[in-house]
């Protein structure tokens, strides 16, 4: 059985869908996926349903968070090892699962991020500027360095996969990424390129990176000392 | 500005914030929502410790008493988490609207199908 799960999940990408399940199915037959249609406005059930796409229909819109509890819950009730997440906009080349897949073997670590900055500088531009603060806020708090914080490629073991099913506070944002880094779970950061969005509109506005900049610092600086560590084993 | 009502909103701040992590760890209460009472907390520090601040809040608003601007911010804030919490819940309230609407739609699709295909089946093997 194959035990690569792709999650995708998808709030009104109708545009991008098909572009992104017939590449996957086209040239990456090894890997299982599904689709979380995260109670679309728009066709993208509909374009789902017709192309016979497996998809996991949530009948109401619950978040980018409760969408990959949904996936994680899926990967765990059928007993999948593995999990990579991947946007529904078709920015993440899926040809680097195999490289991280890799990196996750050789080194033993629990998550492997899909990175921007691995061996590549981080460009010092306005939109770059929250993801320093991040990046600088992890290190002050775990003394680990994560290049790419907001990366949404994220490739998890199955102990990840229980963690992020069930818990409450595990949001896949980057305040989860310290709270496990002092919890004694390895990350690691593999390069990759990403594409930018090539229809649709990215959801970030100025009001909602201000409010995702505080709550994110709020977790990292605050909340990550008060919440329960799991047992890592390690 | 009364030693005992300093006193007060240095007690109330600080077992608020110990009560709001608290819950954080149990599980009860999101992440977001927390930040909310955790700057709550923080402000009713901020006006215990520096009465300084308060007196000239107070005397810019033309205010006669400290205490009265205290119970004003207070009452200020509790009624903006009133009525975003009626939002909230008004939302949520929609949200089960719809989400029990489509688990009777999805499980009716599925026993219309069932019965088609069982249809089928007599009509096969008579």
């Amino acid at each position: 059985m194959n035990n690569v799960l792709i999650i995708i999940p998808a709030y009104n990408e109708a545009e991008n869908i098909e572009r992104v399940v017939d590449n996957l199915t086209g040239n990456y037959p090894q890997y299982d996926y599904v689709i979380i249609n995260d109670g679309s406005s728009d066709s993208t059930r509909k374009i789902c349903a017709r192309r016979g796409y497996n998809m996991m229909d949530l009948p109401v819109n619950v978040g980018l968070s409760g969408a990959i509890k949904s996936g994680m819950r899926y990967a765990n009730y059928y007993g999948y090892d593995y999990v990579v997440q991947l946007d529904g906009d078709g920015q993440h080349d899926p040809r680097y699962i195999e490289a991280m897949l890799a990196e996750m073997e050789d080194s033993g670590c629990d998550i492997v991020i899909g990175s921007r900055f691995r061996t590549k500088r981080k460009p010092l531009t306005a939109r770059m500027f929250g993801s320093i603060l991040i990046t600088g806020a992890i290190r002050l708090t775990t003394g680990k360095h994560i290049g790419d914080v907001t990366s949404g490629m994220r490739l998890f073991n199955k102990k990840m996969i229980k963690q992020f099913g069930y818990d409450m506070h595990y949001s896949p944002e980057p305040d989860t990424l310290a709270f496990l880094l002092n919890s004694g779970v390895k990350i690691r950061e593999v390069q990759v390129e990403m594409s930018e969005r090539i229809a649709g509109t990215s959801y970030l506005t100025l009001w909602s990176s201000a409010w995702y900049m505080m709550r994110i610092m709020f977790s990292i600086l605050l909340f990550q000392w008060v919440r329960k560590r799991p047992d890592t084993g390690r | 500005m009364s030693n005992s009502l300093r006193t007060i909103l240095l007690i109330a701040a600080a077992v608020s914030a110990c009560w709001i992590l608290y819950q954080i760890r149990r599980l009860k209460i999101k992440l977001d929502h927390a930040i909310y009472w955790i700057v709550f907390a923080v402000l009713l520090a901020v006006l215990g410790i520096f009465p300084e601040v308060t007196y000239w809040l107070t005397r810019k608003l033309g205010m006669i008493s400290p205490a009265n601007l205290i119970f004003l911010v207070i009452i200020f804030l509790l009624l903006v988490k009133v009525f975003t919490l009626s939002m909230l819940t008004s939302q949520l309230e929609d949200k089960i609207t719809v989400l029990s609407a489509e688990v009777a739609l999805r499980s009716l699709d599925a026993e219309h199908r069932l019965e088609v295909q069982e249809e089928k089946e007599e009509g096969q093997n008579p």
